[in-house]
């Protein structure tokens, strides 16, 4: 048996509209262990978000459509599974916090209501039961228990957020996907949320996906971080392995393009040009024509992730055995 | 609660007060002298001074109009020009046969439109979808005294199954209400379809997806628990339409509602009556309005704060 929670294995994800085949994400590998934390970092339609919904086996369809690759949780392959015992892995198995709690909650069920269902869905049938486990997951994340009456309408944004969460883990799930789930709040709140996510899942015994595009977020929740680009991944590792030795040109951009306290005054220093447009990927490297180490190999052929040093890079430029990235010589 | 409801009540007195003057002013503005529809066609004309003399026909019109109301609130607005009859008791006796018809239209309606509402928006843009709107433009371009003789023509006449026309029982509303019932279906379908759309697509359907809810328990509970506020809204409106009659079904079926009444009488001049009538509408449109604005508290909980704030 294997120890991992979750394996995505080639997969590849389309949204294929009038107007062209949107190419989402493109042959994609990632691994998740018992209790670890992988962060996934990228920009905006970089794939992290189809990535996290293909686990649930939500991609909006039409036009979303899963092409190939197989998504093994816990030992079976979700994207076999028929509809109705996929409705027993979802909330169960794997578990989903989304990005915006304002628009996430049923604004007709109170709170109470909304994590009872959960409970109900997978086994429990007395309601009062499901009703009392609901009042407990809302003192697990900090929400009196008296308030589970409440409207969503009722909450702050940083509150509705708890309650997402409390919905996510009041069925023991084994995988947590956590698609941006501060990036709808106050700097301050954001702190708090991440605290709890980290609390609970040590409790819980959790292991998780966290989506995001802030480094900072990543660094202080993650095991492993995994960067997405043009819907691959471009550079996996440990996250010492990919913030002190970074590999990848796209990783590195994404570092100089941060903010530094110690840097005052100084310029930042972005990405040049935008991500191609997924309905139109070059033939070669995605990162290539926005990339400062570019030659000409990097735009025959997509480069494969390999071990180069002490982790996964998809970067052609390691094929020299003296090539350096900036940040490290 | 119990405060909004009774102060919503309250508010519905400067309204029927607005809407009665409206229509008692326009209808002394119809022309035609009532004096002499009562006197008769060959009474003198001392004889038509002294019924208008009688009658207060002479006072200027607000104050008829006051008059007018103080008797209504004492549930007297008169007597039929044209049956001798008390207007309010007239229109009473003709208020069950309409109730019967709109509640029956109305949940003919309801029980056709939403299924199919719903149905239309989860196969969006599918020949199923098609199908559903197809039907649709059909029942809101179908006229009602169209449809009523065909099928009057069919279900009765051929089949035999219900009577042509009259009040007799259930049985005799089936026809009169499946053609109200089809036009006011056509619209509750549309409007349920398009909130349905706007409803499923929001954040909180995928995450009652993403907790495993099945799509039923999605499309039921969820989608269409947030859809209803403008589904309720049509229904209302209709619900307070057909209450105040339809005139060409109930023509068609001979039924013996409030719109007929309404038809008959200003066809004879009898001003108290159609006066009287369209009033009693009127206020009936008013009190279904405002239940529709207490049950909107009932199925949207934020709605149902801001009156309690408020109140």
């Amino acid at each position: 048996m294997t120890e991992n929670i979750l394996e995505i294995r080639d997969l590849v994800v389309h949204y294929e509209t009038d107007e062209g085949c949107v190419q989402a994400v493109n042959n994609i590998n990632v691994i998740i262990g018992k209790k670890t934390i992988l962060g996934l970092v990228g920009e905006t339609g970089a794939g992290k978000t189809t990535t996290a919904l293909s686990i649930l086996n939500l991609v909006p369809n039409p036009p979303g459509i899963i092409k190939s690759g197989s998504i093994i949780l816990n030992g079976v392959d979700v994207l076999k599974l028929p509809p109705k015992k996929m409705e027993e892995v979802r909330g169960n198995d794997v578990a989903m916090i989304f990005q915006d709690p304002m628009t996430a909650l049923n604004p007709v069920m109170t709170i109470g209501e909304q994590i009872a269902e959960s409970v109900m869905i997978h086994g429990e049938r007395s309601k009062e039961k499901a009703l009392n486990r609901a009042r407990e997951m809302l003192e697990q994340v900090g929400i009196p228990a008296s308030r589970s009456g409440d409207y969503p309408h009722q909450l702050s944004g940083g509150m509705r957020q708890r309650v997402v969460i409390a919905i996510a883990l009041a069925c023991n799930p084994k995988l947590l996907i956590a698609d941006e789930p501060t990036t709808a709040l106050d700097v301050t709140i954001q702190a708090q949320i991440l605290e709890l996510i980290k609390e609970l899942n040590r409790k819980f015994d959790t292991s998780m996906l966290l989506i995001t595009h802030d480094l900072g977020v990543i660094a202080d929740v993650c095991d492993r971080v995994a960067v997405m680009y043009a819907g691959r991944i471009v550079e996996e590792g440990t996250l010492e392995e990919v913030f002190n030795d970074t590999l990848h040109p796209y990783t590195e951009g994404l570092f100089n393009s941060l903010p530094n306290l110690r840097k005052r005054g100084e310029e930042l220093v972005p990405i040049k040009g935008m991500m191609p447009d997924p309905m139109n990927l070059p033939k070669g490297c995605a990162f290539a024509p926005r990339c400062p180490y570019t030659i000409d190999e990097c735009t025959e052929a997509v480069p494969e992730l390999k071990k180069i040093g002490s982790h996964l890079v998809a970067c052609r430029r390691y094929e020299d055995k003296n090539f350096r990235l900036r940040r490290n010589s | 609660m119990i405060r909004f409801i009774i102060q919503r009540l309250l508010q519905l007195i400067p309204a029927i007060l607005i809407s009665s003057f409206i229509i008692f002013f326009a209808m002394n503005l119809t022309g035609g002298d009532p004096a002499m529809i009562i006197a008769g066609d060959k009474a003198s004309a001392e004889r038509i001074e002294q019924v208008r003399e009688e009658y207060g026909f002479n006072d200027p019109v607000p104050v008829q109009y006051i008059r007018y109301m103080a008797g209504l609130v004492r549930g007297d607005m008169g007597i039929s020009y044209v049956t001798n009859k008390d207007v309010f008791k007239s229109f009473m006796a003709r208020l069950p046969a309409t109730m019967e018809l709109a509640f029956a239209s109305v949940f003919f309606a309801v029980l056709l439109s939403i299924p199919l509402g719903i149905y239309t928006a989860i196969n969006q843009n599918t020949w199923k979808d098609n199908l559903g709107m197809v039907f649709a433009l059909f029942g809101v371009s179908m006229p009602n005294f169209w449809l009523g003789l065909i099928l009057i023509l069919f279900f009765s006449l051929r089949l035999g199954w219900f009577p042509s026309g009259g009040r007799s029982g259930i049985i005799s509303v089936v026809l009169p209400a499946a053609t109200v019932g089809l036009g006011l279906a056509a619209l509750i379908t549309r409007t349920t379809r398009s909130a349905m759309l706007d409803v499923i697509r929001q954040d909180y359907i995928r995450t009652a997806k993403a907790k495993g809810a099945s799509d039923r328990a999605v499309i039921y509970k969820h989608a269409l628990g947030n859809a209803l506020i403008p589904i309720i809204t049509v229904i209302g409106l209709q619900l307070a339409n057909v209450l105040t009659g339809s005139v060409l079904a109930e023509s068609v079926f001979a039924w013996p509602g409030i719109a007929r009444l309404i038809f008959d009488h200003i066809s004879k001049r009898d001003t108290p009556m159609v006066t009287g009538s369209i009033i009693l509408c009127s206020i009936m449109m008013c009190l279904v309005n405002t239940v529709v604005d207490i049950i909107y508290a009932f199925v949207d909980p934020r709605i149902k704060a801001q009156y309690v704030r408020k109140g």
